[in-house]
C-alpha cells in the first residue's frame, strides 16, 4: 500500500486522493505499540499538511503593500478599511504580526484555519491569507484608522489572548463576505403579517450568514380561533417547518450553513407538539432535522413537578386579551394563579413531571431542547424588560419588545430585537498577559467596534436594538485547559475559587472599558437611566465583598501572574464613575461554546471539560479528524478527565461560579453516557436551576463500544 | 382446559413456536423475558432497542451539493456499492437472520434474531433513501440492473444463501458471521474514506448507525456459533473449522474480484483489500478462530481504522448534521427525593 503523492495540480482531486496528514493526524487515536498517546504524530501531521498541502499554493508578493494592492484590486480586500491608514501602517501591522512567529498547535487548528477561514482565490487553486495576515486584516478592520489599537489588536490576536468569534474572524476586511455579527434573536408576534416578515428576516439573517433564533410563545395555538372563528389556528408546528425549509434554503446559496433555533415556553399549549416533532418516529409531516429547539421553563414549572401536579397551558391568544400584552412579557410564574382561576383563557393541563420526562427522552433522542430558565435569567437581568428567549447557542440573553406590521408587511412601529457579536480570552494566555485591563479593554473595544460597524437595515427591529444597546458578548475559553496546566482539577474547589475570581477580574475591566468608551464618545447604551448600571444594584455583589479569593492556591495564581484583583474600594469607584457617566454597552459578556475558534487558538472549549482526551471532531466541511486536548502531555495526562467521567455537578459548580458576574448567558452543555436514564437528566436539571444556572445547551451522549466489538489499541475506545 | 398439574420446568415440557415444524404435538409457550438463560441476549437486546433509528433522521439532502461534486465514475462507483449493500442486507433481512431463529439456543436468542432481521431491513431501506435523495429515477433503475446482470455479486450473495437453507445450523451462523463480517465491511469502506475526507458526511453518519448495529450483530451471531460449537466432538468441530476455512477462502476470493471492478478504476483496491483482510481477521475473531491474515497484510489506513470504531463518541457540529451518537433514552420516573428543593 502506498500513499498518493500530493499533486501540485490544483484542479479538483478525485475521492480516490488519500492525504498524509490524515494518516499521521488519524494515529492521534490509535496507542503506539507501548500503549502511549501519538502526540508527535499530530505535529507531523501540521509539517506534512502545510508543506504539500497550502506551501505549494500559497500566492506570494515581493512586499507587504505589492499584496494589499493586488487584493484590493482583484476585489478580495475591500479598499475603505485600508485607506484609513497612512501606507506604512500597514506595512508595520503587517510586519508587527508576522514577527510572532506563529505556530499551529495541532493538525485541528491548521487544517480548520485554512480551510474555513484563510482567504482563497475565487478558483479555490491558491491560498491567499496566512494566520498573521489574517490577524492583520482583522485588525485594521477594527481599529477604524486607529493605528495604536490596531497594533494592540495584532498583539492580542496573535498572543491568542483574544481571538474574535467566527464570523468576525472570518469576514473582517474581505470584500466578498457575510456579517460579522455572530447572532440574531427576532421575536414573532401572533399575526401572519409578523410570521410573514420572521420568515424574511430569517432568510436576509442567514443569506448574511448568522444564525438566527425566533420566539414563538406569542403565537396561538393549534386549535384556537381565527377570526372568533373556533378549532382555525395550525399552532407553532407548520410555522417551525417553513422556517426550518427558509434555513435549509439560504444554506444552499452558498454562504457558511444556515442555522436557525426556534424558543417556545413551557406553559404554550403546544408545548408536547413542539417536543415531539424530534422523535425518533415522528412522521415527515412535523419532522424537524435541522431546527434547533429552546424551551423556556418558569420557577413555577418546577413547583408543579415537586408537588406532583398538573400543569396548566394557556392559550396565548386569550392571555393577549385579557392582558393586553403578548404572553412572552409576561411572568407565567408571578401569573400562574391568576391565570388559571381566569375563565375566560383556555387551557388544558400535563402532568409536570410527565413535562420534564418528555424533555429528558427527547435529549437522549436528539440533544434538543435547550432549557432557559426563565425566572432566574428575568431576575438576575440588569435592564428592565423581560427576557424571553435565547439565542442558537443559549448564551445571548437580552430584552426584546415587539414590533407592529402593515398588511404589505412595513414596520407600523418598529419594536427592538437582538444581535450579538462574539470573542473570547483564552484564560491560559490572560493570565500570563503583561497588562490584563488592556487585554480585556482591547476585546471590549474591538467587540464594540463590530457593533459599531455592522449594519442590519434589511431587519430594521434588528438595526433599531442594535444601535440602542450596542450590546457585545466577551466570551472565556480554555479553562479546563489552564486549571490542567496549572495541575488543578476540574471543578475541584480551587478550580471553582479560581473560575470566580477570575470572572470577577474580567467584569471589572469590561464595565471600565464600556465607562471609558461612554466617556470618550460622550453617549450611553438607551435606557441607561432606568438600568442596574445608574442605580448602582449591579455593584451590589462586588462592594459586599472582598474580593479576596478563598484559598491560598488561587490567591498565589493571580500574585504569580501579577495581576491585581479589584479590592471592594476599587469597585465603590468604578461604581460611582458609572454611577455618573454611564456606560456605551448594555450588554458586556456572553459565554459561547466556542468550538471552531478554540480549535485555531488551541484551547479547550468554552468553560467545558474536554470531551475526550482525544476528541473525535465531525464536521461537514472537515470530515473526521482527531484533537488532542491542549495543554496535555504524556506527564499531565490525569488532569484532563473528560466531560463524561466528571459528571454533570462539577460541571455545572463551574458555570455557578462563573454565571452571577456574566450579565447575559453561558452555553452550559451537559455530558451524559448512555448509562443515564432521563431520571439523571431531570436530576441535573434540578441541579442546574437550584444552582442559578440561566440556561442549559445541548446534551451530549456517549455509548461506549459493546464490549468484544471494539477496534484495538483505539485511544477513544479505551476509557 | 387442561389443568396445569405437570410441576416439572416449563422448558422441559414445552417448546417455543419455531419447535412446531418439528412436532406439532409440542405444548408451546410464550417467551418470557423474566427468566433469562443466556445473559448475552438480554444484553444484545438492549443494546440494539436503544440503538433503535431510522434513515428519516439523518438530513441526507445536505450532501447534495457534495453529490453534485463528484465526477460521473465516483457517483457511479457510489451507487453501485450501495446497491451491492442492498444486496447483502435485503440476504440478510428476508433469509439470513430469519434461518437463524430455527436454530436458537433460547427463546430471547429468537427474539434478539427477529430484531436484527428487522433491522437489517431498515438497513436495507437506508441505502435507497440515500438513492431518491441524491439521483434520479434512471440512474436507480440503472444501478438495480447492474446489481441483477453482474455475476460476482450474484454469486457473493448465492455462496451464503446456500448454506442458510442447508440442514447445518452451525454452517448457518458461520456463513451468516461471514457475511456481515467480511463481505459487508468492503462496502463500508467507500462512505469511511468520505467522512474521513468531508464529502457526503450525512451519508457517511448514516453508515456509521449502520456500522454501529452490524458490529452487534456479527458479534453476537459469533458468540452464539461458539456456544454451539461447545457441545460438539473433536471430529465436529474440525469439520466447521475446515468448512469455515474453505467458505472464507471462496468469499475472499470473490470479494477481492467484486471490490476489484468497483474499486481499481479510483486507485483504492489496494486499501480495500488490507481492508477486507483486516475484516476477515475479524470474522474469524467473532467465530472464536485464530487470523487468517498476518499483521502485515492487515495493516489498515489509520485513518480508516480510526473511524471504523463502533463507540459513539464523535463530537459533531450540530448545525450540519443529527450525528451518530443519539440512542433511545431509559425513562425513569422522578419521584419525591429528586424534587426536593
Amino acid at each position: 500500500m502506498t500513499l498518493s503523492p500530493e499533486t501540485t495540480d490544483v484542479g479538483r482531486e478525485g475521492i480516490g486522493t488519500r492525504k498524509d496528514y490524515h494518516a499521521l493526524n488519524a494515529r492521534l487515536n490509535l496507542f503506539d505499540d507501548q500503549g502511549r498517546i501519538q502526540f508527535d504524530q499530530d505535529q507531523e501531521a501540521i509539517h506534512a499538511f502545510l508543506e504539500q498541502q497550502i506551501g505549494p499554493r500559497l500566492k506570494t508578493f515581493d512586499s507587504v503593500l505589492e499584496r494589499l494592492d493586488w487584493l484590493v484590486a482583484n476585489d478580495y480586500y475591500e479598499a475603505e478599511f485600508l485607506d484609513l491608514y497612512e501606507r506604512d501602517a500597514l506595512e508595520e501591522i503587517h510586519h508587527r504580526a508576522h514577527q510572532f512567529g506563529h505556530t499551529f498547535g495541532s493538525f485541528l487548528g491548521a487544517f480548520k484555519f485554512f480551510t474555513s477561514y484563510a482567504l482563497k482565490s475565487f478558483d479555490g487553486t491558491e491560498y491567499l491569507e496566512e494566520f498573521p495576515d489574517r490577524v492583520a486584516a482583522t485588525a485594521l478592520y477594527l481599529a477604524q484608522g486607529e493605528r495604536k489599537f490596531a497594533a494592540h489588536l495584532v498583539d492580542e490576536m496573535m498572543s491568542g489572548r483574544y481571538q474574535p468569534a467566527t464570523p468576525t474572524f472570518l469576514n473582517a476586511g474581505k470584500k466578498q463576505r457575510g456579517e460579522l455579527i455572530s447572532c440574531f434573536l427576532l421575536r414573532v408576534e401572533d399575526s401572519m403579517e409578523s410570521i410573514g416578515r420572521s420568515i424574511n428576516s430569517a432568510l436576509q439573517l442567514s443569506k448574511r450568514g448568522g444564525g438566527v433564533a425566533l420566539m414563538l410563545t406569542n403565537l396561538r395555538e393549534a386549535g384556537a380561533p381565527i377570526k372568533k372563528i373556533e378549532n382555525q389556528a395550525s399552532g407553532v408546528v407548520p410555522v417551525m417547518k417553513i422556517l426550518e425549509d427558509s434555513f435549509s434554503y439560504a444554506n444552499q446559496l452558498g454562504a457558511r450553513q444556515g442555522a436557525g433555533a426556534v424558543y417556545l415556553h413551557a406553559h404554550h399549549p403546544d408545548i408536547l407538539r413542539f417536543l415531539d416533532t424530534k422523535r425518533e418516529n415522528a412522521d415527515e409531516k412535523v419532522r424537524i432535522k435541522t431546527l434547533s429547539l429552546g424551551v423556556v421553563v418558569p420557577d413555577i414549572t418546577f413547583r408543579l413537578a415537586k408537588e406532583d401536579r398538573e400543569m396548566h397551558l394557556f392559550s396565548p391568544y386569550d392571555v393577549e386579551r385579557e392582558y393586553g400584552t403578548p404572553m412572552s412579557d409576561l411572568s407565567i410564574t408571578e401569573h400562574y394563579d391568576d391565570l388559571v382561576r381566569n375563565s375566560r383563557i383556555r387551557k388544558t393541563t400535563i402532568r409536570a413531571r410527565d413535562f420534564f420526562t418528555t424533555i429528558a427522552e427527547l435529549q437522549f433522542e436528539s440533544g434538543y431542547p435547550y432549557v432557559l430558565f426563565d425566572d432566574t435569567v428575568n431576575r438576575e437581568h440588569p435592564h428592565p424588560g423581560r427576557v424571553g428567549m435565547s439565542n442558537l447557542c443559549s448564551e445571548i440573553l437580552q430584552v426584546s419588545t415587539p414590533s407592529t406590521m402593515d398588511p404589505d408587511l412595513t414596520y407600523s412601529s418598529v419594536g427592538r430585537d437582538v444581535s450579538c457579536n462574539l470573542g473570547s480570552l483564552n484564560i491560559a494566555a490572560a493570565m500570563a498577559s503583561p497588562d490584563f485591563g488592556r487585554t480585556v479593554e482591547t476585546a471590549v473595544r474591538a467587540l464594540t467596534s463590530v457593533s459599531d460597524q455592522c449594519d442590519v437595515g434589511a431587519v430594521p427591529s434588528v438595526e433599531r436594538g442594535n444601535r440602542a444597546s450596542h450590546a457585545i458578548g466577551l466570551g472565556q475559553m480554555n479553562l479546563h485547559g489552564y486549571l490542567a496546566s496549572q495541575r488543578i482539577r476540574y471543578g475541584s474547589p480551587e478550580a471553582l475559587d479560581f473560575t470566580d475570581a477570575y470572572f470577577r477580574l474580567v467584569t471589572y475591566h469590561a464595565i471600565r472599558a464600556s465607562h471609558r468608551l461612554a466617556v470618550e464618545r460622550r453617549e450611553t447604551f438607551e435606557g441607561f437611566e432606568d438600568s442596574d448600571y445608574a442605580n448602582g444594584a449591579r455593584f451590589d455583589r462586588y462592594v459586599q465583598s472582598s474580593g479576596r479569593p478563598a484559598t491560598e492556591r488561587v490567591r498565589a495564581l493571580f500574585a504569580d501572574a501579577g495581576l491585581h484583583l479589584p479590592t471592594r474600594e476599587d469597585w465603590i469607584v468604578l461604581r460611582s464613575r458609572v454611577m455618573r457617566d454611564g456606560m456605551y454597552n448594555a450588554y458586556l459578556q456572553a459565554i459561547p461554546p466556542t468550538s471552531s475558534i478554540s480549535y485555531i487558538n488551541h484551547s479547550t472549549a468554552s468553560l467545558h471539560p474536554v470531551a475526550s482526551r482525544i476528541e473525535i471532531r465531525k464536521e461537514g466541511k472537515l470530515g473526521r479528524v482527531y484533537f488532542p486536548a491542549p495543554h496535555m502531555t504524556q506527564d499531565n495526562l490525569e488532569y484532563f478527565e473528560d466531560a463524561y467521567e466528571i459528571g454533570y455537578r462539577k460541571i455545572i459548580d463551574t458555570y455557578a461560579a462563573a454565571t452571577p458576574h456574566v450579565d447575559q448567558g453561558l452555553s452550559l452543555t451537559l455530558f451524559f453516557t448512555d448509562e443515564a436514564t432521563t431520571r439523571d437528566i431531570n436530576r441535573a436539571q434540578i441541579y442546574a436551576w437550584r444552582s442559578g444556572i440561566k440556561t442549559l445547551y445541548y446534551i451530549r451522549l456517549r455509548q461506549a463500544a459493546l464490549n468484544g466489538t471494539e477496534v484495538q489499541d483505539c485511544v477513544s475506545c479505551s476509557l | 382446559m387442561t389443568p396445569s398439574t405437570d410441576r416439572r420446568p416449563l422448558t422441559e415440557i414445552s417448546v417455543t413456536p419455531p419447535s412446531f415444524r418439528h412436532d406439532p404435538n409440542h405444548r408451546l409457550r410464550p417467551i418470557n423475558w423474566n427468566r433469562i438463560q443466556d445473559e448475552k441476549d438480554l444484553e444484545v437486546w438492549n443494546r440494539l432497542t436503544s440503538n433503535f433509528w431510522l434513515p428519516e433522521k439523518v438530513p441526507l439532502s445536505n450532501d447534495l451539493p457534495a453529490w453534485q461534486r463528484l465526477s460521473e465514475e465516483e457517483r457511479t462507483l457510489t451507487m453501485r456499492v450501495f446497491t451491492g449493500l442492498t444486496m447483502l442486507d435485503t440476504v440478510q433481512a428476508t433469509v439470513g437472520e430469519i434461518s437463524q431463529i430455527q436454530d436458537a439456543r433460547t427463546e430471547h436468542e429468537e427474539a434478539v434474531y427477529t430484531n436484527i432481521a428487522f433491522m437489517q431491513s431498515v438497513h436495507a431501506r437506508s441505502y435507497s433513501s440515500v438513492f431518491s435523495t441524491l439521483a434520479s429515477t434512471p440512474q436507480i433503475e440503472e444501478s438495480y440492473r447492474w446489481a441483477v446482470a453482474n455475476d460476482l455479486l450474484q454469486e457473493r450473495a448465492k455462496k451464503v444463501l446456500v448454506h442458510y437453507y442447508g440442514d447445518d445450523p452451525l454452517r448457518r451462523k458461520v456463513a451468516s458471521t461471514l457475511l456481515s463480517s467480511l463481505l459487508l465491511y468492503a462496502g463500508f469502506y467507500l462512505p469511511l474514506h468520505f467522512s474521513v475526507h468531508a464529502t457526503m458526511t450525512n451519508t457517511a453518519d448514516m453508515i456509521r448507525l449502520i456500522l454501529r448495529d452490524k458490529a452487534v450483530h456479527g458479534y453476537y451471531s459469533g458468540y452464539k456459533f461458539q456456544r454451539g460449537l461447545d457441545s460438539c466432538t473433536g471430529d465436529r468441530r474440525e469439520e466447521i473449522q475446515a468448512f469455515t476455512t474453505g467458505l472464507l477462502d471462496d468469499l475472499y476470493d470473490l470479494e477481492l474480484q467484486y471490490s476489484g471492478e468497483l474499486y481499481e478504476p479510483l486507485g483504492l483496491m489496494d486499501d480495500v483489500a488490507v481492508f477486507v483482510r483486516y475484516n476477515a481477521n475479524k470474522a474469524l475473531m467473532n467465530l472464536g478462530y485464530p487470523a487468517r491474515f498476518g499483521a502485515e497484510e492487515t495493516t489498515v489506513n489509520p485513518e480508516i481504522l480510526a473511524a471504523l470504531a463502533p463507540g459513539s463518541d464523535e463530537n459533531h457540529d450540530f448545525f450540519s448534521g443529527s450525528g451518530s451518537s443519539y440512542v433511545m433514552g431509559k425513562a425513569v420516573e422522578t419521584d419525591d427525593d429528586d424534587w426536593d428543593f
